[in-house]
């Protein structure tokens, strides 16, 4: 049996909000292995999000172990975790946040520029991956000429630019339609079955079903890791 | 990419980029004009002094030269002491004075009227003068010859080769002339320390003198020394005032100490104004990128959340600061020439100013460092809003911006 | 009784007469070291035997600007003994005359002008403005520096404010999504220019009242004159605060009225 590609153990996160301590995760432990397709769901407030920015090492988890392919990024400084982003996970937003003065292309060139990668092969990988998300007509479109959807794809497209281990995604669907909704789970599922592991954070039911495997967190636990009843 | 996202931040918020940039441009030609203005009036002051390689001025006593009516007396002693010291290589003697005009070739002065003009004379030797620069026509090698400024022949209404009837001095109670001459324009100089609007003549020194009798005889109005070596230009001096004790002996650098001193006021105006430029471009530029920054936050959580460095993040934002100065210092470059021109014929209207006198005066390694000095002001601006941008904590900032 | 006047007369007039005394500036006083009743050789050149003459007083120079970068030092003898020291014999440079009586100016100008062939006579205020060029020169001077510093302020007000007001983009889509009308928000905005422009205005006065007192402070030390260098009038406190409040409110309009134009959702970012 392969080892799991993220692996968290009694992690848990503490802040201060306005004053008061709040334990966002209080000890969750959770396995997902390379080329799984997880939504995490939960009411507001259960720790989803949180638990999403310790994984993708945008946050650090106050104790507890967080390995991403035999890694633990708990530990890492600043340089480190960054490189970790850049290089191992792709984030997607629910409020899209591409550069709005960049075009289509430029944003998904963002992370190859940052990676070192020349320019003529950003440019080259750039287009190919606005034409697997369905937008090579709009490469040279600003974010404001691009509906919600087209946005939401873009980011898609920026998340996979260094070809991540992981694509993480926050509430994708969260500022969209229904078919617009649809169209991007549907991007989703296209990703997980060409192999990418993606962990996706949402209220949405339909997108929470399209997932292969459904983590229910309940204040700043995890009360069904989705593997109880299912085939592993 | 970090200039790219540099320009098109910039670029996204035309209207407060450009007025950004018009206000360092503002800033920065202030500063090159105080900067100008700073050097200038020293540069310009000394390279006047030094035009015809006299080092040294011997006026009466406690004066500046021309600076009073006081004269030097016993003036062949004092030239005959100043050529025997063999580290002086040449001295000019010169007496100043006034000069009627009492007719031309084309006009008379009335009869019981004053004179049809008055111009201020130089008595000069031609061989070693250094009080004015021939720019046609023949020079005063003969006794009646007469080297008149461009001023002096439009006042005057005369030119080259017209014979003067003039006189060094005027009684207007008997209505008398005295030191009558009839002398001839020669030639047309241009007067090196004379104002431009003023109507100047240079007549041989002994001719001069003897017009204006008992009052100019053996008298001048000052020297002008050139020692062989720079090195011996202070001993001579002193050297000059021990053996001649009614005279004072100025050096270039005692002149520039003492023009200096009357006119500290423009110098330190020009420390305090550039001073204010300064500042008003640092705040200007760190004003505009923390704004900037603040508006951005999602964003640049963004930038570190998909794995863009903090070093990266920081030199992008300070390259917007960068951009903001490097654009204002090259605009400010162009109207700083251009305002301290203006200023400069301003200031050049003072009265008895010497026409070649410069209070702007642009000096490339000056302004270059001057602007350089803003647009290191504009990159130190950046700096700390970029820091903070950059240290901000990327899932805080992410929620709080969803939130809002 | 004769032989004892007589003898008394004689010693009065075998006595040498009493040196005559002079005024000098404070200046020349400070300089040499000199004070009321000291005695100096005074002579129209260096070197030249002279006078002895003693320090009757030490005046203050009025507040001459024409004099202000000049240093020089100034003495007062009686008109006879300068005459006489100089060489000058029955001459004098130039009257100053003192009319007493509405139009006795003019008729004293017309009857000096007759009479003394050669000369001029000129009213007090024409010499001045004659000898006020320098001034006139550094007024003007003075007037293109304030000029430009204007126009770099007004672009840093116009910069700032624009970054400020859009700052509120969010309130101003929150109002006018509520209903409130662009000229009330426009209003509003310009008010509150306004409002931080006067109080920058005052602000600005009470530093300018403050760098008036360190300049001439500064200056009056420098030059050793009782002249006012800078001063603050209404007039000048003025015309500042006019400019300010008139660049801030500008500004503000400008800037309110670009933002009160953008759609409310835009200003929201959707």
């Amino acid at each position: 049996m392969t080892a799991p590609l993220i692996a968290l153990h009694d992690v848990r996160r503490s802040f201060t909000l306005g004053g008061a301590a709040v334990d966002a995760l209080r000890g969750v432990s959770l396995d997902v292995a390379a080329g799984e397709y997880v939504a995490v769901v939960g009411p507001s407030g259960c720790g989803k999000s949180t638990l999403l920015n310790v994984v993708g090492a945008v946050d650090r988890p106050t104790s507890g172990i967080v390995s991403i392919d035999g890694r633990d990024v708990a530990t890492l400084g600043d340089r480190a975790a960054t490189e970790f982003r850049l290089r191992r996970v792709g984030f997607v937003f629910q409020r899209f946040y591409l550069m709005p003065m960049l075009s289509a292309r430029e944003n998904v060139e963002l992370p190859m520029a940052e990676a070192g990668l020349a320019r003529a092969a950003r440019r080259e990988r750039a287009r190919e991956l606005l034409a697997y998300v369905g937008l090579a007509a709009r490469e040279g479109h600003r974010p404001a000429q691009l509906s919600g959807g087209e946005q939401q794809r873009v980011a898609i497209a920026r998340a996979l630019a260094n070809r991540p281990a992981l694509v993480l995604a926050d509430e994708p669907t969260g500022e969209l339609d229904a078919r617009t909704g649809a169209e991007i789970i549907a991007l989703f599922q296209r990703l997980n079955d060409d192999g990418t592991t993606i962990v996706v954070v949402t209220h949405d039911e339909r997108l929470a079903s399209a997932a292969r495997r459904v983590v229910h967190m309940q204040d700043g636990l995890v009360v069904d890791d989705g593997r109880s009843g299912r085939d592993s | 990419m970090r200039l790219t996202l540099a320009l098109a931040s910039l670029l996204r918020h035309r209207a407060r980029t450009t007025l950004a940039v018009l206000g360092v441009a503002v800033s920065a030609a202030l500063l090159l004009d105080m900067v100008m203005l700073a050097t200038g009036m020293r540069e310009s002051f000394r390279e006047l002094l030094l035009t015809s390689g006299f080092q040294l001025r011997v006026t009466p006593k406690g004066t500046l030269p021309f600076d009073t009516e006081a004269t030097i007396d016993h003036a062949g002693d004092v030239l005959a002491a100043l050529r025997a010291d063999a580290r002086i290589d040449r001295v000019s003697a010169i007496a100043g004075g006034q000069l009627h005009v009492l007719a031309t070739p084309q006009r008379h002065a009335a009869n019981e009227g004053a004179p049809l003009t008055t111009t201020f004379a130089l008595g000069v030797d031609p061989a070693v003068q250094g009080d004015y620069e021939l720019q046609r026509g023949a020079d005063i090698t003969a006794p009646d010859r007469l080297v008149a400024s461009e001023t002096f022949l439009r006042v005057a209404n005369v030119r080259v080769g017209d014979t003067l009837d003039v006189a060094a001095s005027f009684d207007p109670q008997l209505r008398t002339y005295g030191g009558r001459r009839r002398l001839v324009v020669s030639g047309v100089a241009r007067f090196l320390f004379a104002p431009a609007a003023d109507p100047v003549v240079a007549v041989p020194l002994a001719e001069l003198q003897a017009m204006r009798g008992d009052e100019g005889r053996d008298r001048v109005s000052a020297f002008m020394a050139r020692v062989r070596d720079d090195a011996a230009v202070e001993p001579v001096r002193r050297d000059i005032e021990r053996t001649i004790p009614r005279v004072t002996a100025v050096s270039t650098t005692t002149a520039l100490v003492q023009v200096e001193r009357r006119l500290s006021y423009f110098r330190q105006l020009a420390f305090i104004l550039g001073a204010v430029s300064l500042a008003i471009g640092f705040l200007l530029v760190a004003t505009l990128v923390t704004v900037s920054v603040n508006e951005r936050v999602g964003e640049i959580a963004v930038l570190r959340a998909v794995g863009v460095s903090r070093r990266h993040v920081v030199e992008q934002i300070v390259a917007e600061g960068l951009a903001l100065s490097v654009t204002g210092a090259a605009l400010g470059l162009a109207l700083g020439v251009v305002t301290a021109r203006y200023l400069n014929t301003i200031l050049s209207d003072f009265p008895g100013l010497p026409a070649a006198f410069a209070f702007f005066v642009f000096r490339a390694g000056a302004a270059w460092r001057a602007l350089g000095l803003l647009v290191l002001a504009g990159v130190v601006a950046g700096v700390y809003p970029a820091w903070r941008a950059a240290s901000l904590p990327i899932s805080t900032t992410l929620r709080e911006e969803a939130v809002g | 009784m004769h032989l004892w006047l007589s003898a008394l007369l004689a010693a009065v007039l075998a006595q040498p007469p009493a040196p005559r005394t002079i005024a000098i500036d404070e200046r020349l006083a400070a300089d040499a070291g000199l004070h009321v009743g000291d005695r100096v050789v005074l002579a129209a050149r260096a070197g030249a035997p002279g006078d002895t003459v003693v320090v009757a007083a030490v005046t203050r120079q009025p507040a001459d600007p024409a004099d202000v970068a000049r240093g020089e030092h100034h003495v007062r003898l009686h008109l006879d003994h300068l005459q006489r020291l100089a060489g000058y014999e029955n001459r004098v440079d130039r009257f100053a005359v003192a009319t007493r009586g509405a139009g006795a100016e003019q008729r004293a100008l017309a009857a000096i002008g007759r009479a003394a062939f050669g000369f001029r006579a000129y009213r007090s205020a024409e010499v001045a403005a004659g000898t006020s060029r320098t001034f006139e020169v550094v007024r003007r001077f003075h007037r293109a520096i304030g000029v430009i510093t204007i126009v770099a302020s007004a672009a840093f007000l116009l910069c700032i404010l624009l970054l400020k007001v859009e700052e509120r983009r969010r309130d101003v889509a929150a109002l006018r999504l509520m209903g409130i009308s662009r000229r009330t928000v426009v209003a509003a905005l310009v008010l509150e220019a306004a409002l931080v422009a006067l109080l920058g205005s005052a602000l600005g006065a009470a530093l300018g009242w403050v760098g008036a007192i360190v300049i001439n402070a500064h200056y009056r030390g420098v030059y050793r004159t009782p002249l006012a260098f800078a001063v603050v009038t209404p007039g000048v406190v003025v015309l500042a605060v006019s400019l300010s409040l008139g660049l801030g409110a500008v500004a503000g309009l400008l800037a309110a009225t670009r933002l009160a134009r953008t759609p409310p959702l835009s200003l929201f970012g959707r």
